[in-house]
């Protein structure tokens, strides 16, 4: 049934796109969240009590127990690298420059785990377990997004085992 | 057939045009008030069904795992599924058969959509339901599919738009009792619809849905637990689905069979012999006014042809012979797509335990039927809910007690930074239980903090396979080609490998005329993000002579007003030098050929 093509030229082929672009609104919880980084550099989350589990970002419920929760703990600045990618190319698969390095961080307080880059690391070897901090941009720069935090940067030390 | 299934539960959020929660969010809201109403809670629920539509609508790839949270699927067995604008009422089926297999007691049903993130406008995503290589040349917008239906039905049986416009007014003037309502109005007329933009004609702007956000929920539970759990349990008696072909403008627009098929399975299933007396509300599907009458008559509720009169003498009102969408449906209560069609199905629930309130038909109405629709215009997905009737076993029904109490949340969410906007909660107290859905405005949805544009940066390159390539190379050739099938004995137009009714290879390629006849048409106003057109398309269905089938295309050296079905048209065809094995080698198609 399939036909063996012997001309390139037999291959036709349409191009095209999906035109739709998206405008994401954080939501109830993400607001609240967004708001006081910007406004106070804090890093808030939610505590289940019936759970016994702290989510930072903030949520609106619980994921276990379906709870409502309330942005009422603050987590943070410390915590803890327990995973981390150095990245070497981009989407496109090209050469990055200067290779990009990702952490996944349990702050301080939290039971969950943030991702965000790991920077003002230069030539140090980074270790799972290494502690480090939060690294704020300038208030005047914060806008209420996850990039008003610069990202993570080593201190001293390694979490208790 | 299993074991017997209850819904015990409802809960929804209202229905907003931009909603301030997250999908994530309305699922939850929705899937807690569904909880809340019958007094369970996640521990409780074994199983979770998820639907939701196109993921390019929230932006959200994996949507069904990025709602599973707000689901209640932390942990727990759960899928989501999806068949199009069917998808809602489809998935009580999910729910259905979950619980029927035996292997689970009591599931969650949650559908959610969330439209209000597309930009610039919802029906980008939708463009790519057509056909990539044959139509999407021609420039086409959802409402062309729906205008060209629309016309078929009405010219086949000669109705009158008025007829079809009460269908509006009534579901818009029902909403305004619904608590969850986005465009409920008691006050709408007739005049009011047929004085309204005309989108894409005869499709006036007061004859379509509007784009909205929220989520409904529903729990269902086996026999022997749904008794525990309420003391009006609504059964699902009967389920129904059913699928037509995917070539659509190679079948009659004017009568949905596949609706007609799943609902004679449901009908079949529920024991329910004479729908026309058996079944005493109808949640029929209704994005634009015609396609509730068209709905109607595909669940055998009324002959073809015959819904609209019965629209126009009141029949379908609340305190009609048969009260069709009590809820205020799509039309007054929104549709955010999914969703729209699960609230049909807790509509029943709530008019069938007799706790719709101000919406309450009268009697005692014990069996209902909903329906959704959806893909493209191919697919029926039918369920009937009743309270008493032909029950197999399980005992009579336990004496109704006065509805308990239900746990609501008191006051502003403590989540609510500013003070309540007039879309932020007020809880209402009786069923539906509306809990979230908090209004955006257009200003707020533009400034709101932290918010994240984006665009999916991705192109796509279409191999126009081995059946259209052919088809493409015939066109750049001047000719029009179509595939012989010797075991139904059609010609098909546009060609393919293999017979989709037959399910077996095609035997050899034909060449057909490129004349035809206009099997319907629309006159379209506006494009596809909604912008005003100057000068309006003509899209139309073209019939080609020498095939069984016909394809999508353009009208042109035309008036609009002297177009009609029926009519005899030759293809315009592109300069041979501009022909470059494209639909577009065809111009467009003009009255003539012959006869």
């Amino acid at each position: 049934m399939l036909e063996k093509l012997t001309q390139p030229d037999d291959v036709i082929r349409w191009q095209g796109d999906i035109p739709v672009r998206h405008r994401y609104t954080p939501g109830v919880a993400g607001e609240v969240f967004l708001t006081a980084l910007r406004d106070r550099g804090a890093i808030l989350g939610s505590r289940c009590q019936a759970c016994a589990f702290t989510y930072a970002p903030a949520r609106l419920f619980c994921e276990r127990c379906f709870a409502e929760l309330s942005a009422d703990v603050e987590v943070g600045p410390g915590g803890t690298l327990g995973s981390f990618t150095i990245g070497f190319v981009g989407v496109e698969g090209e050469p990055l420059d200067v290779p990009v390095t990702l952490g996944l961080v349990k702050l301080d307080g939290a039971d969950t785990l943030l991702l965000h880059f790991v920077v003002d690391a230069g030539d140090e070897v980074l270790e799972i377990g290494e502690r480090v901090e939060v690294v704020l941009r300038p208030p005047q720069e914060r806008t209420g997004s996850i990039l008003d935090i610069r990202g993570f940067r080593l201190t001293e030390g390694f979490a208790e085992a | 057939m299993g074991r017997r299934v209850a819904v015990v539960g409802a809960g929804m959020t209202k229905f907003v045009r931009r909603a301030q929660e997250t999908g994530k969010e309305l699922a939850w809201e929705a899937a807690r008030a569904a909880l809340d109403s019958c007094e369970l809670t996640l521990k409780d629920v074994d199983a979770v069904c998820l639907t939701s539509g196109p993921d390019a609508f929230d932006g959200v790839h994996m949507k069904g795992e990025y709602l599973s949270d707000g689901a209640g699927a932390f942990g727990k067995p759960f899928i989501r599924t999806y068949v199009g604008g069917g998808s809602g009422v489809f998935t009580t089926i999910q729910g259905w058969y979950t619980v029927a297999s035996g292997m689970f007691d009591v599931a969650l049903i949650v559908a959610e959509e969330k439209m209000s993130s597309t930009q610039p406008h919802p029906q980008g995503a939708f463009l790519t339901i057509f056909d990539n290589v044959l139509e999407r040349p021609l420039g086409p917008n959802l409402l062309w599919i729906f205008a060209l239906e629309m016309n078929r039905y009405m010219s086949c049986y000669g109705l009158d738009k008025r007829d079809i416009a009460t269908v509006a007014v009534k579901n818009k003037r029902n909403a305004a009792d619904h608590p969850a309502a986005l465009l409920g109005q008691s006050d709408i007329t007739v005049e009011d619809v047929l004085a309204s933009e005309v989108l894409a004609w005869p499709v006036q702007r007061l004859d379509v849905s509007p784009i909205s956000d929220g989520a409904v929920a529903l729990v269902v539970a086996a026999e022997g637990v749904a008794e525990k759990l309420t003391d009006k349990p609504v059964w699902i008696e009967g389920v129904g689905w059913n699928l037509d072909t995917a070539y659509w403008t190679n079948r009659d627009l004017v009568f949905p069979e596949y609706v007609q098929s799943a609902a004679r399975m449901a009908y079949e299933m529920a024991g329910v012999r004479e729908p026309r007396k058996e079944i005493h509300i109808a949640e029929p599907y209704d994005p634009f006014d015609y396609k509730e009458l068209h709905h109607l008559e595909g669940l055998m509720l009324f002959d073809k042809g015959k819904a609209p009169e019965a629209a126009r003498d009141g029949v379908l009102n609340r305190d009609g012979d048969l009260p069709s969408c009590p809820s205020g449906g799509l039309l007054g209560v929104g549709n955010p797509i999914a969703a729209a069609g699960l609230m049909k199905c807790a509509e029943l629930f709530w008019q069938l335990r007799g706790e719709a309130g101000a919406r309450q038909v009268p009697g005692t109405p014990e069996r209902g039927v909903a329906q959704a629709w959806g893909d493209l215009m191919q697919v029926g997905t039918v369920v009937v809910m009743g309270v008493g009737g032909n029950r197999s076993g399980g005992g009579a029904l336990a004496p109704l007690a006065s509805p308990s109490p239900t746990p609501l949340r008191e006051g502003p969410a403590p989540f609510s930074p500013q003070a309540p906007s007039p879309g932020l909660l007020p809880l209402i107290q009786t069923p539906p239980l509306a809990a979230g859905g908090r209004s955006l405005s257009d200003a707020e949805f533009r400034s709101a903090v932290g918010a994240v544009d984006d665009a999916v940066d991705a192109r796509y390159s279409w191999d126009t396979g081995v059946a259209v390539s052919g088809f493409l190379r015939g066109l750049r050739a001047g000719k029009v080609l179509g595939r012989e099938c010797r075991g139904c004995g059609r010609v098909l137009v546009p060609p393919r490998m293999f017979c989709e009714q037959c399910f077996r290879e095609t035997d050899g390629w034909v060449e057909v005329e490129s004349t035809g006849v206009v099997n319907t048409f629309s006159i379209c106003h506006v494009s596809w993000d909604m912008q005003r057109l100057v000068v309006p398309e003509l899209p139309a269905v073209i019939e080609i002579d020498g095939s069984d089938g016909g394809f999508l295309h353009r009208l042109g050296e035309v008036e609009p007003e002297d177009v009609h079905v029926g009519m005899k048209v030759e293809a315009v065809w592109k300069p041979v030098g501009e022909r470059v094995g494209s639909i577009l080698d065809i111009a467009y198609f003009r009255p003539g050929g012959g006869a």
